[in-house]
Formats: structure tokens, sequence, C-alpha cells
């Protein structure tokens, strides 16, 4: 219920500040200018003939307009297949890491659970301590031995400490009432963790299945360690760093042809560069809408707590 | 009764054993060949023509991992963990030899049994095998038959270019001398400020970038007049004493001639850091009169100055020497060398392999010249055809053969790219190579660089060059593993930091400050300490020399 | 095992338990988060602790092709190589300075961003600048460097931007002197990823109950007012855990970029301990040297993290641990 008086001020409130807002969605449009150039940049020179683009000073739009690089990455027929394990990986990935993250965020967000401080260091110094290449490799190959299979992709990224710490603070963010009160009701934890706080967690989790798709999408070097050899096992990034480095090679060993005749088929590492971005990149930012309004819209997670 | 049976049964046996090496003949076991190459390539496509023939012949199929990542890193840990294609080309391969990664191959190559391969290695033996006789990888490029000659039409490494309209407008002079190349632009780009487009004109162009900074790095051995050593020179008349050139006093013209055009504006600052994107682009904009460079390296840029049909911007190599009082002798050109095989690339066959005679045999066949027919030029009647016993592509066939996507469906590049191969010529003088069959390469030569070679009076872009010299006896320095001596390890690291970051500083210098820059370089590379690369390289050289000689 | 036995019956200790009784009693009451986290637990020690025997390789002239136990052990020879090397130690300064930076710039202008886009009132316009802004987080550091490399060259954008304005008389040379790239890297790194960070304040700041503001309003809050009593205090914890993570990360200051765009006359500022690691390690099979200079990171950085998140207690604020 607002009184009158409160009207009035925030009538004069708004007044006094009507600036603001115009200043600040200035801000915004500058902003977004420079961050959307470089991209706009980027997808202008994908959509741009190889040979003409080594010139340089392509801007906002195709100077030579050509769809050459996208008919050499599309040309590739394992690509599709490649899309497919990618989809999956990222799929199965995300909602392992979540449900497992996050059950673990819960535990550690206990106040009186007697192992909190001792497994919340344990996981928090995975943060920083790295043992290198080799003998990751050999547990991955030797002692585990699920090299050469889609297990590398799904095992050894089913938990994450910077994503569990991220739930953890969001979670003892929450008001302590609503575990308590559900807690003299008779309820395990468990059963708390799944009815009541999963659902609340839903803001952070989707900031969360975010990061974890974002890496899943992206991550290219388990493939090029261990599935290299299975061709029916290539993600995309793995493929399209592949064929980046492919073309950069052919344009390094290039033999002179005296003529245009060789050139104009070929396709240049700056435009191939670009396409690939735009094709590596575009499934995931599609999806950023459909997460967005999770994190956008606020939560009134008070109403719960009244 | 019983009689008959058993004569019959003995028939059937005998007809069984007969049997079977004819049926082998027709349709040998299939197999499956794991192969890693330590380079990035495209999965050859499944419809793959070459690949069909190959497994219709061979029984063979191919399963390839290539490389996306880090080669050395790679390398690690496939050692660590023992996990060896059946093989493999690990590009430097000397890790996975040390490793013991490989079997020996001449377990299995010999005259009698494997003629093609032995004809093949023969003239290098004494260079291939180590010490205990044995052949771990079988070089992939380097084998020249019936020739000397790379049989090249242009130079594709090193040299000092120029733009052809420059040494037109000064009226097609030759230029031998670092001086007279460096008058030309200056006398030039004093006339001409700006390009046609109005774009201001660069004199000279230093790439510095990365791996590429060999732009920066190399030119004065080639001043001296010595083919490419890498980071030393080599002086084969006086007991092949080596050296870093860079520090030496004869550098020191090169760097203060840079110095003086950089304060005179022909050199920009932003040479120094700019990307090779970058320097791709001011080459194909027309505005970089000349540079040091390799043909290669810089190939994207001439296809895109032919492209845009700007022919008079594109660039004509030079081998560019010191006058007698720079170098303090007389020097004759020498940026080319004899042919050189290529020792560290190519296909080891792994311990890890189930039947290694199979692939030698393998090996051997594909180095028939009818699959070298195949393999290099592909099948006659769709990639080529022989008009009066000349091998000759049409304008379509060579853009297939340029056309990444096409060659993975027509072309075992992917695979044979690491095995032993025919460069040269073959027995009827056709080249081996079809992108140096001299047929091809003049019908695709436009009408400016027809005129502009008739006005210098000569038939190919390398006619600008002396003939290649013999090779040394320790082949080209540039392919000596250093990763084997720690210390020349760090050495050479470190000396190729110092060198990124003070060249410049001393081409920037401003006047009267060159001489000091100069000797605090001097100094900074010999704290390094450099010796320390040097004496490896000397003792290696030394070490090739006795071994070949 | 047993003594958890022992503990199956805690209601027969009576009202006196002993400490560690106490503990196993509540162990047992807590069995369902056991089931939680334990599992995890396990799979921490194999996937992050088991692998840590590789360092053990430091301390040896390692040779992965030879079994472990047959490499020569050197002791510390690795470690006194680098601490004896110019290049080493102006790594570590170099790393320090711009993670610092990336640290600072990483969380004002997320943070900044995050508030300013908070204001908006169109949800559209407000979706719109949050999806553009995250946009670069998706190029990869050749493309922006690239761009970077063109705009701050002599005759780039920002030269001629300079220039017109009377601030330079002459173009800066911003790629070819070291005393710029630590802010180069430092503005490169907000100009890719800070709408990207934005998304985590964001995702805290949509937990924030709307009534507080409405509360905050009535009693006469202006804007800022709102701003610095309602969202942050509401974001802090974010903030302090964040924070305390990101200083344990001051030997991180990314790999790419500096390599892109440093390997040049500005070699001096721009290499970092990764760079220096791969340069004299990795590629030059040396992998004992990039094992110790991993184990240097590891203690500095567990000391910082410790250090700060201690801190953090002393002055009652939310703790990482």
């Amino acid at each position: 219920m607002k009184t009158a008086v409160s009207v009035k001020r925030e009538r004069s409130y708004h007044r006094k500040n009507s600036i603001f807002p115009i200043i600040n969605g200035t801000v915004m449009i500058i902003i977004m200018f420079f961050t959307l150039y470089p991209v706009i940049n980027t997808i202008a020179i994908s959509f741009n003939d190889g040979t003409d683009a080594v010139r340089g000073g392509i801007g906002l739009w195709p100077r030579v307009f050509s769809v050459k690089s996208y008919q050499t990455i599309f040309a590739d027929e394992s690509i599709y297949n490649a899309f497919f394990i990618t989809v999956a990986r990222t799929l199965i990935q995300t909602i392992l890491n979540i449900v497992v993250t996050s059950m673990l965020a819960y535990a550690l967000s206990r106040r009186e659970y007697v192992l909190r401080k001792f497994i919340t260091t344990v996981f928090v110094l995975t943060m920083y301590v790295n043992a290198g290449l080799i003998p990751n490799y050999l547990l991955i190959q030797r002692t585990l031995g699920i090299s050469k299979s889609f297990w590398v992709y799904i095992l050894p990224t089913m938990v994450s400490c910077f994503n569990m710490i991220v739930i953890r603070t969001f979670i003892m963010g929450l008001p302590e009432a609503l575990v308590e009160s559900a807690r003299i009701d008779g309820a395990g934890d468990l059963y708390l963790f799944w009815k009541i706080i999963f659902p609340l967690c839903m803001p952070v989790l989707a900031t969360v299945a975010l990061f974890v798709a974002v890496g899943a999408w992206n991550s290219w070097f388990d493939t090029h360690l261990y599935n290299a050899g299975k061709v029916k096992l290539h993600t995309l990034q793995y493929l399209l760093k592949m064929k980046l480095a492919t073309t950069t090679n052919s344009a390094n060993a290039a033999m002179t042809s005296a003529d245009a005749a060789a050139s104009t088929t070929m396709t240049t590492p700056v435009t191939i560069r670009a396409a690939i971005t735009v094709v590596s990149a575009a499934p995931i930012v599609v999806i950023y809408p459909f997460l967005q309004r999770y994190f956008v819209v606020g939560l009134n997670v008070g109403g719960v707590k009244g | 009764m019983r009689k008959l049976i058993s004569l019959v049964l003995a028939m059937v046996l005998l007809a069984t054993v007969f049997a079977i090496p004819a049926m082998a003949e027709s349709t040998p076991d299939p197999m499956t060949v794991t192969v890693f190459v330590g380079e990035a390539r495209d999965q050859p496509s499944s419809d793959n023509k070459v690949f069909k023939m190959i497994e219709e012949e061979f029984g063979l199929t191919f399963e390839f991992e290539f490389l996306a990542g880090d080669l050395d890193e790679t390398l690690g840990v496939k050692i660590a963990g023992e996990d060896y294609a059946d093989m493999m080309d690990g590009g430097n391969s000397e890790k996975l030899i040390a490793a013991g990664a490989f079997v020996n191959l001449m377990d299995y190559i010999s005259a009698e049994k494997t003629p093609n391969l032995y004809t093949h290695i023969e003239p290098y033996l004494t260079r291939l095998l180590n010490e205990d006789g044995e052949l771990f990888i079988v070089p992939n490029y380097g084998r020249y038959y019936n020739t000397q000659d790379y049989g090249m039409n242009y130079v594709n490494g090193p040299a000092f270019f120029l733009q052809k309209k420059v040494l037109a407008w000064a009226g097609y002079p030759t230029i031998k001398t670092m001086d007279e190349y460096f008058d030309v632009i200056e006398r030039y780009i004093a006339e001409n400020p700006t390009n046609d487009n109005g774009a201001a004109n660069e004199g000279f162009a230093i790439l510095c970038e990365d791996w590429r900074a060999f732009c920066l790095f190399n030119p004065v051995q080639h001043l001296m007049g010595r083919p490419n050593d890498g980071d030393v020179i080599i002086d084969i008349d006086d007991n092949y004493k080596t050296e870093a050139y860079v520090i030496q006093d004869y550098a020191k013209p090169y760097y203060k001639k840079l110095n003086e055009l950089y304060n005179k504006g022909l050199i920009s600052q932003d040479t120094f850091v700019m990307n090779f994107d970058q320097y791709v682009a001011k080459l194909s904009s027309g505005t970089i009169l000349g540079m040091f460079d390799q043909t290669w390296n810089f190939q994207v840029a001439t296809d895109a100055l032919i492209a845009a049909e700007m022919y008079d911007s594109t660039y004509q190599g030079m081998g560019i020497v010191y006058g007698a009082e720079q170098a303090g002798k007389e020097v004759e050109e020498h940026y080319l060398n004899g042919t050189v095989i290529n020792v560290n690339r190519g296909f080891g066959i792994s311990v890890n392999c189930a039947d290694p005679e199979r692939l030698v045999m393998f090996m051997e066949n594909m180095l028939s010249d009818e699959w070298q027919k195949v393999v290099n030029w592909g099948i006659e009647g769709e990639d080529y055809s022989v008009v009066d016993g000349r091998m000759v592509r049409t304008f379509e066939q060579i853009q297939n053969a340029a056309n990444a996507v096409w060659k993975n469906a027509n072309m075992s590049y992917v695979l044979t790219n690491s095995m032993p191969k025919k460069q040269g010529e073959m027995e009827d003088g056709n080249k081996w190579d079809p992108s140096v069959q001299p047929e091809n390469y003049f019908a695709q030569m436009n009408d400016y660089d027809k005129e502009f070679l008739a006005a210098y009076g000569v038939k190919r872009p390398l006619d600008f060059f002396n003939d290649p010299i013999e090779l040394a006896p320790y082949g080209e320095a540039w392919q000596i593993d250093v990763t084997t001596d720690q210390d020349a390890n760090d050495a050479k690291a470190a000396f190729q930091d110092v060198q990124r970051k003070m060249l410049p500083q001393i081409i920037m210098a401003a006047d009267g400050e060159f001489d000091a820059k100069w000797d605090e370089f001097v100094q900074a590379v010999e704290d390094v300490p450099i010796s320390d690369f040097v004496d490896f390289m000397q003792d290696e050289v030394l070490k090739l020399v006795e071994k070949n000689q | 095992m047993r003594t958890a036995k022992a503990t199956t019956y805690p209601e027969k200790n009576g009202g006196i338990t002993l400490q560690h009784k106490g503990f196993w009693y509540k162990l047992w009451q807590q069995k369902q988060l056991m089931w939680m986290s334990v599992p995890m637990l396990l799979y921490v020690f194999l996937f992050n602790y088991f692998p840590l025997w590789g360092w053990i390789t430091a301390f040896m002239d390692y040779n992965p092709s030879v079994p472990l136990f047959q490499n020569e052990w050197v002791g510390l020879k690795n470690f006194t190589w680098l601490f004896g090397r110019a290049e080493f130690l102006r790594s570590i300064r170099n790393t320090f300075a711009m993670a610092a930076i990336n640290l600072v710039f990483g969380f004002v202008f997320p943070i900044l961003l995050a508030l300013f886009l908070n204001e908006i009132k169109n949800m559209r316009f407000k979706r719109t600048v949050q999806t553009v802004t995250y946009l670069p987080h998706f190029l990869s550091w050749v493309i922006v460097v690239g761009i970077a490399q063109t705009i701050f060259a002599s005759d780039g954008a920002v030269n001629q931007m300079l220039m017109a304005l009377g601030i330079a008389d002459q173009p800066i040379f911003f790629l070819g002197e070291g005393k710029y790239f630590w802010w180069l890297v430092g503005v490169i790194n907000v100009w890719k990823e800070c709408g990207w960070n934005t998304i985590i304040y964001l995702s805290a700041m949509s937990s924030i109950d709307p009534a507080l503001y409405e509360a905050a309003e009535i009693d006469g809050a202006g804007r800022f007012k709102k701003m610095l009593n309602i969202t942050l205090p509401c974001i802090k914890s974010t903030f302090m855990v964040l924070l305390i993570m990101n200083i344990g990360h001051l030997m991180e200051a990314g790999f790419e970029i500096q390599y892109l765009m440093g390997q040049n006359m500005v070699m001096d500022w721009s290499q970092t301990i990764d760079i220096f690691a791969l340069k004299y390690g990795i590629t030059k099979g040396q992998y004992s040297r990039a094992i110790a200079a991993g184990i240097f990171k590891s203690v500095v950085s567990i000391t910082l993290m410790l250090a700060a998140n201690i801190t953090a207690k002393r002055f009652g604020e939310d703790t990482l641990l």
C-alpha cells in the first residue's frame, strides 16, 4: 500500500533523475557498439572472398561476398557426426555436472556438517594444483583405460569446484528458515535439497549451466589427446580447429601458380578463421536468451520467506 | 574305394595349398592400419578415389590421427603412454626414435626384396643409417631422380624481394649488392611517395612475428654468400668453422643500413609489431616495396595481388649480397643449395604394429612408377592428359589440384605426403611433381610477368639467381636437432629472444646511438652464453662431415 | 570402520559424549549429507590428487620414455635453474602484474555494468545489451588480438582519435613499448570478458527481494543509494568468495593474449610464467622444468588464497573455506 506521500516522493524522484536513464541508455549503446564491432566484423570477414580478405580493411560488411569458407567447412562429411557428438556431450555433461555439483554444494552449505570444512578445503585446493599433462594422460589412458571412448568426455568433468562454490554461496544466501521449518517436519537432507533448495537455485543453476555448457561446447583438447584417432568420436571444435590448422598449413606450403587459377578456389586462414568462429559460436549463443530469463527476471525468493 | 577317397582328399588338399596364394593374389586379407601424422590434415572423404584403389590392391584401410594441438606435447604423452599408431610421421621424429618407438626398417629393406625402396635410399645410406646400421624412417622428400635440379621455375626459399614495378621504373637494372638494392628503393620512394591508390608507400618491411622472425634474423648469412643454414654460418673453406653470424662485425653493415632507412622514414615502426595477417594485408595492398622473406611465406599475398590484377605489385626475388667493403672480401651469391634429403621427416613403423613387413612392402609397391604417377598426378584422362609424350593439365584440373575439398576426395595426399616419393624427372622427361612441370607453369603465366621476364631476357624467375652450389657434406645446418643437448637448447631459445627484443631497438636507434646499442646487443648475445649453442653446432657439423665425406 | 560401527548406537552413551564420539555421532546423523558429498570426494582424489605423483618428476631429469623411477634424481636443480634465470623472475613479475590488473578490472567493470544493467527498466533493451556485451567472449584470442593490433597500431583508430583530440602530437607506439603492455592486456580483457563476467553478478542480483527496493523507495532512497545500500550488500557474499578465489589465481594471467601480442620487443613485459615454461620446458622436452614452475605457482597460489581467506575471516566477511 503506497501512501500519497510516497507516490509524490517517487514522482519527484523520477523527475529529478529523469536524465539518468538517458545517460545510462547512451552509455549502454556505446558499450554495445564496442562489443558488437568485432563480432560483426568477424561475420563480415567470414562471408568475404578469401583471397580478397587477406588485403585487410574489411569493416562491417563483406567487400567481395562469398560463401566459400562455409562451403569448405561443411564439405567435410564428418562435421555432422561431430556436431551430434558435441551436442550429446554438452547435454550429458551439463546435466550431470549440475546435479552432482549442486548436490555437493548443498552438502557443503550446511554449517552443521562435520566434514564440511575438510571437503571444502580438498575441493578448493584442486583449483590451484595441476599435476601436468603426462600424469593426467596416464590416468585416463592406462589406469582407467577410457581413452578412445565417449567416456573421456563425461567422466573427468563431472564436478567443478568453481561452480560448486558459486552455487554454495547462493544457497547460503537463502533464508535459513526455509530449511529449518522443513526439518521440523522431519525432512531429510536429500529431500530438502531436491524439493526445496534445488528449485530455488534456478538463477544460479542457469548461470552454472551456461558456464558448463559453454566449456563443454568449446573443448577440443580432450578429443585431441584421447580420441584423435577415432573419427566417429571427433567433436565439432576439434574438427574446426583442425580445419583452421590445415588451411594455415596449406597457405604456408602453397606453391606458386603463376596465375589466379589456383587462388580462385582457395580459402585463406583469415576467412576460414572467421567462419569457424561463427559456426562454432552460433549454436551456443542461441541458447543464451533461453537461460537469460532465469537471471534477468528477479525471482521473488522473499515470497517463500514470508 | 578307400584309395579313391584318399586320392580325392589328397587332390583337394593339394588344390587348397595352391589355391591359397592364388586367392591372396586377388583379394589380400583386409587390414586396418592406424596412422599418426604430426601435422594438421583433413580426414580424406570416405569415397576417396585413390584410397579405394589402394584398398582394392593391397587390402589396406587407414585410420588417421592428425595433429590439432602442439606437436611436442602430443609426442610427450604418446611416448609416456607408449600409445603408438602402426605408422607414424612425428614431424621431427628424433623424439620417437630416441624413445624406441620404431622398428629397424633395414630388417625388411634390401636390394632383392625391396628394389624400389633400396634404390630410393641407396645414394643417402651413409647419411640415413645410424652407427648401428639401423634405419627408422624413410624420408618423404628430397630424393631426386634423373636430375640434381629441384626442377623449380622460381625460388621458393629465401631472397630479397622487390616489387616488379620498382624494377620496371628503374629500367630493369640487374641488382646484385645490398647498396644497389636499397638505393633503388630510396630513389623510387622519393619520386613515388604513394602508390596508384594514393596509399603511402613503405620502403622495406621486416616481419618479426613469432617463428616467422627469420625475416629479421636470417639475411646476413645470405648477404655473406651462403645458403640457408639457420642460425649459424659455416665456412666450408676453413674447416667448417661455425659461428653465429648476427653478432659478427660483418652483420653490422646490414643493420646499420636498416637503421639509416628507419631514420629516413623508409621503414615503419609498426613493422616490428605487426602480426602475419597485417603483414600480408600490407603486401597485398601493394604499398611495401621490398622485404627479405621466403616465397612460400607470403604466397597468400601474391595470390591476392594477382586476383586483384595488381601484377606490377607482385615481387621478384633476388640474391642480394654484400659489396666487398662490407663483407671484407669479394662475395659470390649462393642463395640456392643442392638438393637435400629430408632426413627427419617421413613414416616409421612402430613397435606396436602387428605386421611391419606388410607395411614395408606397401611402401615398396607405392614407389613403383605406376603408383607414383597416381599419387603425384592422378588418373590419366581424369586429372591430366598426355600430349606428345608430355603430361599436361587443363585449367580446371589445375584448379582442382589446388582445391582442398577436391583433394580430400580424389588424392591420397594425407597419407602419401609422409611416404617416400619420387621427385625430379621420369625416364621420359616429365616431372614427377606436376607443379614444376614447365608446361603447366608457363601456360598459367600472366602477360605482365611474361613481358617482365622478357625485359630481363630470362626464361624463368629462377634465372635471377646463380645456379645451386653443391650441397655441403653436413647438409643444411638448420636440420640439426638441438633438443638433444639441454644447454645448447636453452642457449638457442635465449638467443632468439635476445634477437627479437634487441634487433628492432637497434634498427630504431636514433642517430648516433646505433653503435652503443649494437655493442649492447653483441654483449647480450655473448652473455646467453651463445657459445653453448655454437659449440654444439660446430661439433654436430664436424660429425656430419666426417660421416658423409 | 569399526569406530563407525561402534557409534551406530550413540544413544547408549547417554548424556555424556566424548568429543570424538560426538563427531561420529554427528556424522551418522548426517549420513545423507555424506551420501551427497563423499563419493565426489573420492572422485577428486582419483582425478585431481592421484595424478599429483607427477610432481616428483620436478626433482628428476624426467624423460617420459624411461620408466618413472629409472629417471635420474637431480634434487632441486630444476628449481635453482628457474630462479637463476632473469627471464623467469621477470615472468613472475609480469604474471603478477597482469593478473592483478585483470583482478581489479575484472571486478570493477563487470559489477558496474551489472549495476547499470539492473537499472534499465525496459526488459527488451536490457536483454539486448546483455546478450550483445557477452558476445565477444566467443571470439578466439587470435581474432580479438588481431583486431586490437589494428586498432592500436600507429595509424589505428586509437592513435587517430588521440591526435584529433590533441592529446598526442605524434602516434603513440602502444604495441612496441613495454610500459603499455600490461594495461593493453587489461583493457583488451575487459573488452572481451566484461559482459561474460557480468552474468554471475546478475544472477546474484536476481535473487534480491524486490520488496527491499520498494521499502527503500518509500523511505525516499535515490537510485544510487539503493545501489549502495541494497544491491551491493546483497551481492557481497558472491563478491567476497570470488575475490578470495581470484586472489589465489594471481599466478594466472592468461596465456594466449600475451603469446600472440608479446613475441617482440615488449617481451620483457609480456612473458608470463606459462610462456616461459612452454618455451624452456615443454617444447624442449624439459618436462621437469614445466612441472617445477607449476609447483611454484601452486604453492604461491594456495598461500595467497589462504591469506586472503584468513583476512576475510578476521574482518568477519564471508569466506571461501
